[in-house]
C-alpha cells in the first residue's frame, strides 16, 4: 500500500503545519474510491505542490484535500487535475483566493462543465491585481460563483466578470457591491440580461458610479416593464450610456416610472419614440420620459405623436428649445398640449357621426377623413375640407379649433350636417327641367342665349380660322398641321350636358363666377332649412358663422365684382346689417339681397337656387371688377329687402347693361377670382357627383345612351369650373387622363374586394359563349345558374366539385375555445336552455292529453270535503321536439384573407432606418400598426365563430353540415366539407377548421343550391342554411359581359328562393358594412344581417344561430 | 277613449269580455283606404290581418273600426250601456298572444267545482258567440297549435268546433276575426304559415307620414305644435337607423309618449331621451348617435 512515492509525499506534508496531513489523510478514504492508485499519487502530490507554492499556501492545500472527495465525484481524473492545477496556480498568486477557489468548487463543479473550470479560475484570477483589496474581491467572485453558475450561462458569468474588473479600476469597493448585487439581480433577468450587461458595460466609460444604481433599479424596471419591452429598454439605455448620457440611472428610473403608467400595449410606441430621440438628441430622453405621464394625463396616446414630433423638430433645429420642450417648459409645448388635449379626432366620433349622417340622410352613408378622399384623386384635393360624393362624408381627420372637445364635437356635427344637408335637400338632384318654386323659369331663354352666343363665336372663329388658313396659305407657308382643319369648340356641349348641373353651368360665359355664385347661394339655403329643420344646432351653427365671418376679407378690399360675390357669402352667413356696399351699386346690392332672400325659404329647392344663380350672375357679370376707393363705399342694411320682383330685376339688369355699355373700357377691370372657401361649408362639387352618379348607373343599365369615354370624361373635367378651382390651387397634375381613369374606376366601383391583377384573369368577356357543363368525376355536381336579363336558367352551368378539407391541427380548436372560454360558456348555457325536453311529461297542468291521477284524486278528495279542489289535474307530453337541421356555409374567399385593421405593418426593428427624417416616417408607420395590434384575418374569426357554433351545437343535438365554398368560374366551383351533415362531431372536423383558408373567388349561386341538396335530403322538420359571407358575390365570368355585378347577386337571390321553395329557412351573415345595398336585393324578404363589428362575429353567430331557432315549437 | 262611464262610483269598470263595446270615438287618422277596406271585409265576413311595426297604430285601428261599425248612422251618442236605437252591438275582444296561450286558454276549459265539473267558455268561444271582433295581437307569438284553431273560422264555414264539449259553434253573423302581426321580427320560425296567411286579406301599416304624424302626435299628446313637428322629423331620421343597428324604429306610440312628456314641462331633449332613446336600445353608441340627431332637432 505504502508504495515510495506515496510515503514521500507524505513526508513532504508532514513538513507542513499538521493541519495539512490530517486533511490529507481524511480525505484520502474517500479518494481512493475514485482515484486509482497511481493517481492518487499524483492527486497527493498536487496537494504538496499547492502546500508549497508560498509561505501561506499550506491553507490553500489543507483546502484542497477538504474538498477533493466532493469534486472528485464530479470530474474524470485529468479534469480533476486541470482543475487542481488551477488552484495551484491561485495559490502561487494568492493563498487566500487559492483557498476560496477550492471552497466554492465544491458547490460549482456539479454545474460546469469540466472545460470550464479553467476559464472561471482565470475570471478569478484576472480581478487579483496583487493587492489586498483586489484578492478580496477576487475571492468574493469566487464565493458568488455558484450563484452566479447555476443560473446564469457561464458566457453571462464571463462578460459579468469583466465588468466587474472594469470596474474594479474604479474602485475596488463598488465592485464588490455590484458583484453582490449581480449575483442577486442577474438570475431573475432573461433574454434582458445581455443588453442590461452591454448597458453596464457602456455605463463604466462614462458614469461607473451608475452601476450599482442601476443593478438596484433594474429589478423594479423588468417588473413594470412590458416583457417584450425591456429588452428594448435596456438596449436604448446602452445607447444612452454609449453616447455619454450621465444619469442612466436616471433614466432607468424615470423611464420605469413612465413606461409603467402608459397604456397598456403603447410601450413599445413609447421606446419607439426615445430611439428616435437618441437619434437627435439623447439628452432629450430622460426628460421626454419624465414628461411623459404628465403629458399623458392630458392627451391620449395616438395624439402624442403630432406633440412629439414638434418636440423633435424643434430638437432638431435647436437642442435646447427642444429640451425645453421636453421638459414641458416651453410656452410652444404647453399650448400644443392645451391643443391637443381638447382636439377631438374623427376616429374616436366616426361611428357616432356615420349613425347621425344616416339618420339624416336616410342613406346609408360611411364617413371617412378627408384624406381618404385626397388619395383617391378624383377631384378634391384639399385635405381639411370637408365634403361629400353623394355616398360618403368627408370629414377632416382632427378638430381643433376649440379649448374644449365639446365645442369641437359641434363642430364636427355642424360640418356634417351642411354635408349631409347636401343630400337631405336635394343639392345633387338638381335637374334642369324641373320647375323652380320661387322664380320663374329663365333657364331656358338663357341657355338659348349661350347657344346663340356660342354659335356666333363659332361663326367668328371660323371665319377668322379660315382668313387666317387663307393668309398662311397666300403666303405660301402652308404648315402641314394647319391644315387640319377647324375644330368646333362647340361639339363640346354635348358632353356637358352629360350630367343636369354641367347643362346649367354651360350657360354661364363665365363658368367659374357663375359657379361661385351657385355654392354661395346653395350653401345658403342650406343653411337656412338647416336653422329651420334643426333648431338645435342653431346655436353651434351660429357661432362657427360668426367666426367664419371674422375671418372673412373686407368687401373694401376687393374689385367690386369680386366685392358683391364676397356680399353674398356675407349674407349667406347671415350677416344683413352693416354691409359695406359701393355707392354706385347700391341697387345691386339689394337686388341680391332680395334674390338671396327668396332662397331663405323651406320651400326653397335646388332649382330655386339655380334660378337665384342665373340673376345673380346676370347683375354681378354687369357690374365692372375694378378696385373702388373705400371713401364710395356704404354701410348698408340689407336685412329686409323686399320681395324680389322681376320687373325691377329687368330694369336694373338694363340699367347695369347700359352703365357697362357706356363705360368705354369696359373690360378693363380686374380678372375675376374666386373668392376664399368658407372652410366649414366644405367643397360642394355637384358635377362630380352627378357625373359619379351617373356613370354609375350607366354601368348598371348599359345599352341607354352611348356610354361615356375616358375622352369624353376628360374633355369633361377641363371643362368644369370644379376642376378650373382646384387647379388654380397648383395641385391637380394636369393628368387628366390618370384622372378620368381613376373616376371611371370609381364610379364603376370594383366589388371591394376584387383584387385585379392577382391572377381572375380579366373580368372581361367570358365564358358566356361556353356551353353546358357535365360532372364526369366523382363527387362533382352540375347545376344550373339563373340569368336575370334572360329571366330563365342556363342550363346546367356550373359544377361544384365536393372536396373535404385537410386535416390540421386541432389546438386551433383548443385555442378557440380558451381564448373565448368565458364566451363559449355563455354560449352553451344559453343554448342548453333551449334544448328541448323531449317526450317528457309535464303533471298538474290545468289541460292536457289526460288526466293526472294523483292530481285528481287530491282534487276529488277536497271536492269531497267541500274545499275548492286545484284544478291541475293534467299531464301533457311536452312536444317541443326539436328538429333542427341546418347547413353553415362560409365565405373561404380571397378577401377573406383581409386583415382586419387596415393600415398594419409588422416591421421589425432592424429595418430601422439611420437617418432620422426618415426614421420618423418610418416611426410612423411603425407606429400604425403598434396602437393596433390585433392582426386578425375575417377568416380567423369566421373560424373562431364557428368553433364556438359547433361547441354550442353539440350541446343541444341539432344535425348540422359545416361548409366552405370558393372557386374559380364555374366549372370550379369548389365546396369543402368541413363537417359533413351526416357527420359526427370528431377530432378530425377540429382539424379541418384549422385548415381552414381564403381561397379564390365566391360564386354563391352554386354553393347554396349545392347545400340546399344536402339539407333537402334531411328529415328534420326545420332546415336552415346559414351564409356567412364577406362580401358581394363574385367570380370569374359570374357577371354579363363581365360588367355587371347584378348579375351575380341575382342569381343568389334566385338560389336562396330555391332554397326556400324546399322549405329551407336561409340567412345571409355579412361582415362586409357596404353590404346593405345589395343584400337587400339578395336576400329580398329572407333574413339578414350585417355585422356593424366585425368582431362581434364569434359572438355573434352563435347568438344569431339561437334566435333563429328559439321559437321552434311543436 | 275606450272606457266607459267615468260617473260610477268604482275606480274601475268590469265587463264580461264579449261585453265590451267601444263606446267613446277613439281617435284614430287614416292614411290610406284602410277604413274602408276593413269595412267592406267586415260585411263581407273575410277576416283581416293586420301587418306593421310596433306601435303604428294597429290595436287603435281595430279599436276605432269596432266603435264605427258598431255606430248606427246618425244618431246621437250618449253614455251609457243601453243600446240605442239602430246602434248594433260589435263588442271588441282583444286577446294579446304570447308563447304559451294554449287552445284551451282560448276556447274554453271544464273547470272543477263542488258539484262536479263546470264548462267555462274561452274569450274565443265568447266572441264567436257574441258576434264581436276578435283581435289577436301578435298573431305569430302564438303557439302553432292555436293558430290552427282559427282555420275553420276564418273560411266560408266560421264555425268553431268544440272538442272537449262535442260540439260546434256557428259564428253569430257579426263576428269576424282580425289578426296583427309584425314581420319585422327576424326570426325565421316566428313566421306565418301560409295555410293561416291566405285566409286572410291584409292591410299593411306603416308609420304614417310626417305630417300625418305630426297631427297624430299633436292631438294624442296635447303638446305643442312645434314639438309635435320635432317629434316627427325625429321618428323619421331614426327610422332611418333600421338595419344600422337599430332592430325597429321609434314607433308612433314612443313619440306620443315623448310628446306627452313634454306637455307635462319635461325638457325636449330630456323627454326624447327617456321616451325614445333608452327605449329603443341599449347600445351606447346608438344612443348617443340618436341623441346628437335629437339634439340637433330640438333647441
Amino acid at each position: 500500500m505504502t508504495s515510495g512515492p506515496i510515503s514521500e509525499i507524505e513526508t513532504e506534508l508532514a513538513k507542513l503545519p499538521p493541519a495539512v496531513l490530517e486533511a490529507y489523510h481524511d480525505a484520502n478514504a474517500t479518494v481512493k474510491e475514485s482515484f486509482g492508485e497511481e493517481e492518487i499519487g499524483l492527486w497527493a502530490k498536487e496537494g504538496l505542490t499547492i502546500g508549497t507554492q508560498t509561505v501561506r499556501s499550506w491553507e490553500s492545500a489543507i483546502e484542497y484535500y477538504n474538498v477533493s472527495p466532493e469534486v472528485s465525484k464530479f470530474l474524470s481524473f485529468p479534469s480533476f487535475m486541470q482543475w487542481a492545477r488551477c488552484g495551484t496556480y491561485l495559490a502561487q498568486d494568492s493563498p487566500t483566493l487559492a483557498v476560496s477557489f477550492f471552497k466554492s468548487s465544491v458547490s460549482i463543479v456539479p454545474n460546469l462543465r469540466p472545460q470550464y473550470i479553467p476559464r472561471w479560475a482565470g475570471l478569478g484570477r484576472s480581478l487579483y491585481k496583487g493587492t489586498w483589496k483586489s484578492s478580496t474581491l477576487a475571492a468574493k467572485f469566487f464565493e458568488v460563483s455558484p450563484d452566479l453558475v447555476r443560473n446564469l450561462p457561464f458566457w453571462d458569468v464571463e462578460v459579468f466578470a469583466s465588468l466587474i474588473e472594469a470596474l474594479s479600476y474604479k474602485s475596488y469597493d463598488v465592485a464588490g457591491e455590484c458583484l453582490v448585487l449581480g449575483r442577486d439581480v442577474l438570475p431573475a433577468m432573461g433574454r434582458e440580461r445581455e443588453p442590461f450587461l452591454a448597458m453596464s458595460r457602456a455605463l463604466i466609460d462614462t458614469s461607473w458610479r451608475e452601476v450599482k444604481t442601476c443593478l438596484e433599479l433594474v429589478p423594479r424596471a423588468l417588473q413594470q416593464v412590458d416583457e417584450a419591452q425591456t429588452g428594448r429598454f435596456l438596449k436604448l439605455g446602452e445607447r444612452l450610456a454609449k453616447v455619454g448620457l450621465r444619469d442612466t440611472s436616471r433614466f432607468l428610473s424615470d423611464g420605469t416610472q413612465a413606461l409603467s403608467k402608459v397604456p397598456q400595449g403603447s410601450q413599445g410606441y413609447i421606446l419607439d419614440l426615445c430611439d428616435a430621440l437618441v437619434v437627435i438628441t439623447p439628452d432629450a430622453v430622460p426628460p421626454f420620459l419624465r414628461s411623459l405621464d404628465d403629458v399623458l394625463n392630458r392627451i391620449t396616446v395616438s395624439q402624442l405623436d403630432s406633440w412629439f414630433q414638434h418636440g423633435a423638430k424643434l430638437l432638431q433645429d435647436n437642442p435646447e428649445s427642444g429640451i425645453a420642450f421636453f421638459k414641458i417648459e416651453s410656452n410652444t409645448s404647453e399650448a400644443m398640449l392645451e391643443t391637443l388635449s381638447s382636439s377631438l379626432e374623427l376616429d374616436r366620433v366616426k361611428s357616432i357621426l356615420r349613425l347621425y349622417c344616416r339618420a339624416l340622410s336616410g342613406a346609408g352613408l360611411e364617413i371617412y377623413d378627408t384624406q381618404e378622399l385626397v388619395q383617391r384623386n378624383i377631384g378634391w384635393i384639399d385635405e381639411d375640407m370637408a365634403s361629400t360624393d353623394g355616398t360618403k362624408v368627408f370629414l377632416p381627420p382632427v378638430v381643433d379649433h376649440y379649448p374644449n372637445k365639446q365645442d369641437n364635437f359641434s363642430w364636427f356635427k355642424v360640418v356634417s350636417t351642411h354635408q349631409v344637408a347636401h343630400l337631405e335637400f336635394g343639392s345633387f338632384e338638381y335637374d334642369f327641367e324641373k320647375a323652380a318654386t320661387q322664380f320663374e323659369d329663365r333657364r331656358h331663354a338663357a341657355e338659348e342665349q349661350m347657344l346663340e352666343r356660342k354659335s356666333a363665336e363659332r361663326a367668328a372663329a371660323k371665319a377668322a380660322y379660315e382668313l387666317g388658313a387663307q393668309q398662311l396659305a397666300s403666303a405660301n407657308e402652308v404648315d402641314a398641321d394647319m391644315s387640319a382643319g377647324f375644330e368646333d369648340p362647340n361639339d363640346l356641349s354635348r358632353v356637358r350636358t352629360f350630367t343636369d348641373i354641367g347643362r346649367f353651368l354651360e350657360i354661364f360665359e363665365n363658368t367659374r363666377l357663375g359657379f361661385d355664385i351657385f355654392t354661395v347661394l346653395e350653401d345658403c339655403r342650406l343653411d337656412y332649412r338647416i336653422k329651420v329643420e334643426y333648431p338645435g344646432i342653431k346655436a353651434a351653427s351660429g357661432r362657427v358663422q360668426t367666426e367664419t365671418l371674422a375671418n372673412r376679407p373686407r368687401i373694401e378690399d376687393m374689385p367690386l365684382q369680386q366685392g358683391l360675390v364676397e356680399l353674398l357669402i356675407h349674407m349667406s352667413l347671415d350677416q344683413f346689417q352693416d354691409l359695406p356696399v359701393a355707392k354706385d351699386y347700391k341697387e345691386a346690392a339689394e337686388m341680391l339681397s332680395s334674390i338671396l332672400h327668396e332662397l331663405r325659404n323651406s320651400e326653397a329647392n335646388v332649382e330655386d337656387t339655380a334660378e337665384a344663380t342665373l340673376r345673380a350672375y346676370e347683375v354681378i357679370s354687369r357690374v365692372p371688377n375694378e378696385q373702388e376707393e373705400e371713401d364710395d363705399f356704404e354701410e348698408q342694411d340689407l336685412e329686409e329687402p323686399g320681395d324680389f320682383s322681376e320687373e325691377e330685376y329687368e330694369s336694373l339688369v338694363d340699367q347695369l347693361q347700359a352703365g357697362m355699355d357706356a363705360s368705354a373700357d369696359g373690360g378693363d377691370g380686374e380678372s375675376y377670382e374666386s373668392p376664399d372657401p368658407v372652410d366649414y361649408r366644405g367643397d360642394f362639387k355637384p358635377e362630380m357627383v352627378q357625373l359619379m352618379t351617373k356613370l354609375q348607373a350607366d354601368d348598371g343599365e348599359q345599352g341607354e345612351a352611348q356610354p361615356m369615354t375616358q375622352e369624353m370624361l376628360e374633355q369633361l373635367l377641363q371643362e368644369s369650373p370644379e376642376m378650373e378651382l382646384d387647379a388654380e390651387q397648383g395641385d391637380v397634375d394636369s393628368d387628366m387622363a390618370q384622372f378620368a381613369q381613376n373616376i371611371m374606376k370609381e364610379a364603376g366601383t370594383p366589388p371591394p374586394n376584387s383584387e385585379p391583377g392577382e391572377g381572375y384573369g380579366p373580368l372581361l368577356n367570358d365564358d358566356e359563349a361556353g356551353g353546358e357543363l357535365e360532372a364526369r368525376e366523382p363527387e362533382t355536381y352540375v347545376y344550373d345558374e339563373w340569368d336575370f336579363r334572360a329571366n330563365d336558367y342556363k342550363p346546367r352551368w356550373c359544377i361544384v366539385k365536393e372536396k373535404t378539407v385537410e386535416e390540421g391541427d386541432p389546438a386551433f380548436y383548443q385555442e378557440s375555445l380558451k381564448t373565448y372560454s368565458a364566451l363559449a360558456n355563455h354560449i352553451r348555457r344559453q343554448f342548453e336552455l333551449i334544448m328541448p325536453e323531449t317526450m317528457r311529461k309535464t303533471y298538474r297542468l290545468v289541460d292536457g292529453e289526460d288526466i293526472d291521477l294523483n292530481a285528481a284524486i287530491e282534487a276529488w278528495a277536497d271536492l269531497h270535503m267541500g274545499v275548492p279542489p286545484d284544478e291541475k289535474i293534467y299531464w301533457h307530453r311536452n312536444r317541443n321536439e326539436r328538429e333542427v337541421a341546418v347547413v353553415f356555409l362560409l365565405d373561404m374567399s380571397a378577401s377573406t384573407a383581409e386583415a382586419i385593421d387596415e393600415g398594419r405593418q409588422t416591421v421589425d426593428d432592424r429595418d430601422a432606418p439611420d437617418d432620422p427624417v426618415e426614421y420618423m416616417v418610418w416611426l410612423r408607420r411603425r407606429r400604425e400598426g403598434l396602437v393596433r395590434r390585433n392582426y386578425k384575418r375575417i377568416i380567423d374569426l369566421e373560424k373562431e365563430g364557428t368553433t364556438l357554433l359547433i361547441n354550442a351545437l353539440e350541446s343541444i343535438g341539432d344535425t348540422y353540415g359545416i361548409y366552405g365554398f370558393s372557386g374559380y368560374g364555374r366549372e370550379n366551383v369548389e365546396f369543402y366539407v368541413i363537417k359533413d351533415i351526416e357527420e359526427g362531431f370528431s377530432d378530425k372536423v377540429k382539424k379541418r377548421i384549422d385548415k381552414i383558408t381564403p381561397l379564390h373567388a365566391t360564386r354563391m349561386g352554386a354553393a347554396i343550391r349545392h347545400a340546399a341538396t344536402k339539407l333537402e335530403n334531411q328529415t328534420a322538420k326545420t332546415k336552415i342554411m346559414f351564409l356567412i359571407s364577406d362580401g358581394r358575390p363574385q367570380d370569374r365570368g359570374y357577371s354579363r359581359e363581365g360588367v355587371e355585378k347584378e348579375y351575380a347577386v341575382h342569381d343568389t337571390h334566385m338560389a336562396l328562393v330555391e332554397a326556400r321553395r324546399k322549405e329551407i329557412i336561409p340567412f345571409c351573415l355579412t361582415v362586409d358594412k357596404a353590404g346593405h345595398d345589395y343584400l337587400k336585393s339578395m336576400c329580398g324578404d329572407m333574413g339578414y344581417e350585417v355585422l356593424a363589428d366585425i368582431w362581434s362575429l364569434p359572438e355573434r353567430l352563435p347568438m344569431l344561430y339561437r334566435q333563429l331557432t328559439a321559437n321552434n315549437r311543436g | 277613449m275606450v272606457e266607459a262611464s267615468p260617473e260610477t262610483e268604482a275606480h274601475f269598470t268590469e265587463y264580461a269580455i264579449e261585453e265590451f263595446l267601444v263606446r267613446d270615438e277613439p281617435y284614430y287618422r287614416p292614411i290610406g283606404d284602410e277604413i274602408e277596406l276593413f269595412t267592406a271585409a267586415y260585411r263581407q265576413h273575410i277576416p283581416v290581418l293586420l301587418k306593421g311595426p310596433t306601435g303604428c297604430g294597429k290595436t287603435r285601428f281595430v279599436e276605432y273600426m269596432a266603435w264605427q261599425l258598431g255606430r248606427p248612422l246618425a244618431v246621437v251618442k250618449e253614455q251609457g250601456n243601453e243600446l240605442k236605437e239602430g246602434e248594433i252591438r260589435v263588442p271588441l275582444v282583444t286577446i294579446a298572444c304570447h308563447e304559451d296561450l294554449t287552445a284551451s286558454d282560448l276556447v274554453g276549459r271544464y273547470l272543477l267545482d263542488a258539484n262536479g265539473t263546470r264548462w267555462i267558455d274561452g274569450p274565443m268561444t265568447r266572441a264567436v258567440k257574441a258576434g264581436a271582433i276578435l283581435y289577436l295581437d301578435e298573431v305569430v307569438e302564438a303557439r302553432k297549435d292555436t293558430t290552427v284553431l282559427i282555420h275553420p273560422l276564418t273560411d266560408h264555414r266560421r264555425i268553431l268546433p268544440i272538442e272537449k264539449t262535442g260540439s260546434i259553434i256557428e259564428a253569430d253573423d257579426r263576428f269576424l276575426l282580425c289578426v296583427s302581426y309584425n314581420p319585422g321580427y327576424q326570426s325565421a320560425l316566428k313566421d306565418l304559415k301560409h295555410s293561416t296567411r291566405q285566409r286572410f286579406i291584409s292591410i299593411e301599416f306603416n308609420y304614417p307620414p310626417p305630417d300625418i304624424e305630426t297631427e297624430i302626435i299633436q292631438r294624442e299628446s296635447g303638446c305643442t305644435k312645434e314639438h309635435a313637428d320635432a317629434l316627427a322629423k325625429l321618428g323619421d331620421k331614426i327610422r332611418n337607423l333600421e338595419e344600422h343597428g337599430l332592430q325597429e324604429g321609434a314607433s308612433t306610440r314612443l313619440l306620443i309618449y315623448a310628446g306627452r312628456l313634454m306637455s307635462e314641462g319635461i325638457p325636449p331633449r330630456r323627454a326624447s331621451q327617456v321616451a325614445i332613446v333608452w327605449t329603443l336600445t341599449d347600445d351606447p353608441e346608438l344612443q348617443r348617435s340618436i341623441e346628437e340627431v335629437s339634439s340637433s332637432i330640438f333647441e
